[in-house]
């Protein structure tokens, strides 16, 4: 009798605490939080105003504010719907086009990671897996649209290999000391890679190698996984007090070569910026 | 039968202890996967919602909206095609030690090895030169045959010999750029180079250097404006 009720009392504790975890750390975010914040639109000083706009060949502007619509058919719908997408997608190339930086461009239609600078491909990559977020996979609406209006800006990168990496030398008193110091030139070894990317907008893009790591390279990429884990574990349970977890990152996940991965992150400027077809 | 009836109760009793122990290790997994629960959670919130519908048009509206797309994406294109290059440009890529020549429609036309810029930072007292290759997009300046190299303060210090007068003989070199060099600016060059077995490393102070042949058609195939985009 005294087990049964136990029994009772530590089922309903439980349950009530798995519905209350359900509800504040899953449902809540999914159903009232937007995982897409939508872009701010840059306007250059080139730019007409709005009002004054009378034939619209690239404007941004209307490129996103047009109403939803809805026709009767839903191949039409569809179609328009793709039309607008690729509108944005290529607004968003030619303003950074127009900069004076290189950008990615990750086209997950075509599967390739695309290098570019001034419109010109400079390096590109074939994606060999990619995994897109349901949060973003799922959006068919303007919310996407919105969202990927602009394009998205890095804010923090994290790596298992450094983006640059300098040899100090000492400077030779005399040509004896020179000459003793003179080292053949070997080509560097390239440490495994796996690179975070968290861009503005809620965005992460997580970049893995194809290659199987070696045993040093396997514990550092499970040690990041491991860190960020962490971190979603940290918020979850502090959302349990707080009542506050905002929805996971929407993340892009693609595999491409070790070499190409090297190559992307160490070409990239500090603050690069990203454009997405999708 | 009373023995037989005990045994139920405790087998009864085992069996109804797992549903606390279930409900435990789903919160277990919900605090340790939340991503994951959250990206099923919005898989089942997008069977709900898909396209958006707010007003209905017809189908005519959707033709011109369509209409007005099609012809952005056109204009939109032909501004992206007049930002590329008119002219044949090089691309340098840093960290394979390779470059890619291309004709005037983004086709390659040859590719090598090259060697770039070795990333080495030397300390004299407080001075730090560092070694390395600019990255982004340069223009040709100038081509020139024969180019002797002026050499710079750090030529000397790298080698520990004193630094001679600004117009010393001894900063004179008939030999090291090769037959071409081909300026980008800010003292840094695409030129040849005596140590041939190094193409392919990273063992320059910033410049491009190229091996005989493949700098004999770059010279030829680049003018002056061409581009030059390293990586």
């Amino acid at each position: 009798m005294k087990n049964k009720l136990t029994f009772w009392i530590i089922t309903s504790v439980l349950s009530v605490i798995v519905i209350y975890a359900l509800v504040n750390t899953v449902l809540m975010p999914v159903l009232t939080k937007n995982p897409l914040p939508k872009a701010i639109i840059q306007t250059t000083s080139d730019e007409k105003p709005k009002n004054s706009k009378k034939d619209n060949d690239d404007s941004k502007d209307e490129v996103i504010s047009e109403p939803v619509v809805s026709g009767n058919s839903k191949d039409a719908k569809a179609k328009l719907f793709e039309l607008r997408k690729r509108e944005v997608l290529l607004h968003s190339r030619l303003e950074l086009a127009n900069e004076d930086s290189m950008y990615l461009v990750l086209d997950l239609i075509s599967n390739t990671a695309i290098l570019e600078m001034k419109g010109v491909m400079l390096h590109e990559s074939r994606i060999l897996e990619s995994s897109v977020s349901n949060s973003i996979r799922m959006y068919h609406t303007e919310a996407l649209l919105n969202w990927m209006a602009e394009p998205f800006m890095l804010k923090r990168a994290d790596a298992t290999i450094p983006k640059i990496e300098y040899v100090e030398k000492i400077a030779p008193k005399d040509t004896i000391e020179a000459n003793k110091t003179v080292v053949e030139p070997a080509p560097a070894k390239l440490g495994d890679v796996y690179i975070v990317m968290d861009f503005d907008r809620n965005l992460r893009l997580v970049i893995s190698q194809s290659e199987k790591p070696d045993q040093d390279g396997k514990k550092i990429i499970n040690a990041m996984r491991r860190k960020y884990q962490e971190v979603e574990v940290r918020r979850s349970l502090q959302s349990l007090v707080k009542f506050n977890r905002q929805p996971a990152m929407p993340q892009i996940s693609i595999v491409i070569s070790k070499s190409d991965a090297v190559i992307f992150y160490k070409a990239l400027p500090v603050r690069p910026k990203m454009i997405i077809r999708m | 039968m009373e023995i037989e009836e005990e045994n139920k109760r405790s087998h009864l009793n085992v069996i109804m202890w797992i549903i606390p122990v279930l409900l435990f290790c789903i919160f277990v997994l919900m605090i340790l996967f939340t991503p994951t629960f959250q990206d099923s959670a919005f898989k089942v919130k997008s069977w709900f919602t898909g396209f958006q519908v707010s007003e209905e048009t017809t189908t005519e509206g959707i033709e011109k909206l369509e209409v007005r797309s099609q012809r952005n994406i056109n204009s939109i294109e032909l501004k992206l095609n007049n930002l590329k290059p008119v002219k044949p440009y090089i691309v340098v890529n840093t960290t394979e030690n390779r470059y890619s020549l291309r004709n005037a429609d983004g086709d390659t036309v040859r590719t090598g090895g090259c060697s770039t810029g070795k990333n080495e930072v030397l300390i004299a007292g407080k001075k730090r030169i560092i070694f390395k290759t600019p990255k982004g997009m340069f223009t040709v300046l100038n081509k020139q045959e024969n180019r002797p190299w002026i050499k710079p303060d750090w030529a000397f210090i790298e080698d520990g010999l004193p630094i001679p007068s600004a117009r010393s003989a001894s900063r004179i070199d008939y030999n090291t750029l090769g037959d071409y060099a081909l300026s980008i600016g800010d003292g840094y060059m695409l030129h040849g180079t005596l140590y041939q077995r190094f193409l392919g490393l990273p063992v320059t102070h910033g410049c491009v250097r190229l091996g005989d042949k493949d700098l004999d058609v770059i010279y030829h195939t680049l003018s002056k404006g061409s581009k030059v985009f390293i990586y």
